[in-house]
């Protein structure tokens, strides 16, 4: 069986400074996997590597079978004497990236302040065109898992506020038919109300079948939602958890910084 | 000190002028927002559009009509700007100075675009004929039927351009990638194709803009430089907030324009407007209708 996803040997960052190394993942069909970890060990980079908004320093990222990444190294040419930018490749392209149904949900999206809820929604699907036939993700859908759009259809997102945001984003992720989500901190910043509302439409998602990486500080969320989860600490996989082996937060801090101060 | 007749046609003419700097206008604002950086060959876009408007419709070129010439015209710099962004623009994208980079690269474009004008078409100026001959009476002024229809098309065009951003979703991602080209990408959208688009449309417009230059004053290889002035000026002074704003601020430069070549004279003209833009700055520095500015 083809994982859906793999990464191998991946390594990346903001040139010059790089952030993870040589990370190995897979993900098969069907899975929920999450990641825990620090804030600012480079878990986001990751994710903006694999989707291709950033670029990949060296290994490769396979989906569903299929390497989408360039096989040349970063900033190889196409005319070896020329170090201009126009003749330089881009190793991946977010574009192709979503199209071939890999969505990755960015952390804290921002979105497009200017357009309404509608007009987002409406050309979410753009990203799905020519993969997929008969949206199994209509706006019906959409407006009974976040019924709260429904209601500011016709807001600009400029006004929402940051969990309504948060459910555009997703919401436009779904309506590109993913074939994996990638979901990076859908809670940050939420007021605990919300972030139970937006915890339950995560859900409500998975039990649709559509396969997710949940990056999350919230432990016991995680662990009721996923299969396995990854420990992600200085740029690496630390630690690799089964569903069973999720402890509390309190033993995972330990787990990741050692003893705790008392 | 100015009788009423006086005051409307002072008024009027200011408005037409006022409409044809929207036209400019809202085509130099599509690029700026779209793609960040500002096009400097705008005003010989504006040329080259008269120049090819001249060679269609004129007697001394193949003489088959002013509509011909505007269609022909406006088509053929929606090719050019696609052309110009991927020759000048595309190819320096990925730099972290491409605004500087661009300001060098569209300047080079004009120079080459006005040298090729002066080649092909020589430097005595040629003057095109209007759109619409005759005046029309509104009961309290009489307007030239030229103005009407420029007035007429530039409504059209600026309205199928709402239409095209506001309604399609080729227009709406357009916007999309000027408001956030990181979500934008991540939701599949294609982002160069729309940067071409966004240059071929603004080229487009520009090229029809251009004929009606061409009708009101004569033609030159470097005709572009004033409208690109004014076309500047308007898009600072009213802001990019939304594509709206620089078609209110091109109706309030047109008036001034028009009453202050009334009462201080054609040469103070443009030092009144940038005056004005300037004060403006001071107050509101995202412009008259903004509130949210790309910064360069």
């Amino acid at each position: 069986m083809t994982a859906l996803l793999e990464l191998r040997q991946l390594s990346g960052g903001y040139s010059p400074i790089q952030i993870f190394q040589n990370v190995d993942l897979v993900v098969q069909p069907g899975e929920t996997v999450g990641f825990f970890g620090p804030n600012g060990h480079g878990k986001t980079t990751l994710m903006k590597t694999i989707s291709g908004v950033l670029e990949p320093w060296s290994g490769d990222v396979i989906f569903e079978g299929r390497r989408i990444n360039r096989e040349a190294p970063r900033g190889s040419r196409r005319f070896r004497n020329f170090n201009y930018d126009a003749v330089t490749r881009r190793r991946m392209d977010p574009k192709a990236v979503a199209r071939a149904g890999l969505i990755h949900v960015a952390q804290g999206n921002l979105l497009f302040p200017e357009m309404t809820v509608d007009e987002v929604l409406s050309i979410a699907p753009m990203a799905a065109a020519g993969r997929e036939k008969g949206n199994r993700f209509g706006l019906t859908s959409i407006h009974s898992l976040f019924p709260r759009l429904a209601e500011r259809r016709g807001h600009k997102i400029r006004f929402l506020s940051g969990g309504e945001r948060q459910m555009v984003s997703i919401a436009a992720g779904l309506l590109a038919v993913p074939r994996l989500l990638i979901l990076d901190e859908p809670t940050l910043g939420l007021s605990p109300k919300l972030r139970l509302e937006l915890c339950q439409s995560i859900r409500a998602i998975k039990d649709m079948g559509v396969p997710l990486i949940v990056i999350d500080q919230d432990v016991a969320f995680l662990s009721a939602l996923i299969d396995r989860l990854h420990l992600f600490d200085h740029g690496r996989i630390a630690r690799v958890l089964g569903k069973a082996e999720i402890p509390d937060h309190d033993t995972l801090m330990s787990m990741l910084f050692g003893a705790a101060i008392t | 000190m100015i009788s009423f007749d006086t005051f409307l046609a002072v008024a009027s003419g200011g408005l037409v002028l006022g409409a044809l700097y929207a036209l400019m206008a809202a085509g130099l604002a599509a690029v700026w927002t779209t793609l960040g950086i500002f096009n400097f060959a705008h005003g010989a876009f504006i040329a080259l559009g008269a120049y090819i408007g001249w060679q269609l419709a004129d007697a001394g070129g193949a003489g088959l009509g002013l509509t011909a010439g505007v269609v022909v015209a406006t088509v053929a710099l929606f090719g050019f700007g696609i052309l110009f962004h991927l020759v000048l623009v595309r190819p320096f994208e990925r730099r972290a100075d491409i605004v500087t980079v661009s300001v060098i690269t569209t300047l080079a474009g004009t120079a080459i675009i006005e040298s090729a004008i002066n080649l092909i078409w020589g430097p005595r100026s040629k003057q095109l004929a209007r759109l619409g001959t005759g005046e029309i009476d509104l009961g309290l002024i009489r307007i030239p039927m030229g103005d009407l229809v420029l007035v007429a098309v530039v409504a059209a065009t600026l309205a199928g351009l709402g239409w095209f951003l506001g309604r399609t979703r080729t227009g709406r991602a357009m916007r999309a990638v000027s408001q956030n080209r990181e979500a934008a990408e991540l939701m599949g959208i294609d982002v160069p194709r729309l940067y071409a688009l966004a240059f071929g449309l603004s080229a487009a417009m520009a090229g029809l803009a251009g004929i009606f230059v061409g009708g009101l004053r004569f033609m030159t290889p470097t005709m572009g430089a004033d409208p690109l002035m004014k076309a500047l000026i308007v898009v600072i002074l009213g802001g990019i907030a939304r594509f709206t704003s620089p078609i209110y601020a091109a109706l309030l430069v047109g008036l001034v324009e028009s009453f202050s070549n009334y009462f201080v004279g054609l040469y103070w003209t443009p030092a009144v407007l940038f005056a004005i833009m300037i004060a403006v700055l001071y107050v509101k520095p995202s412009g008259l209708f903004g509130h949210h500015q790309r910064t360069l």
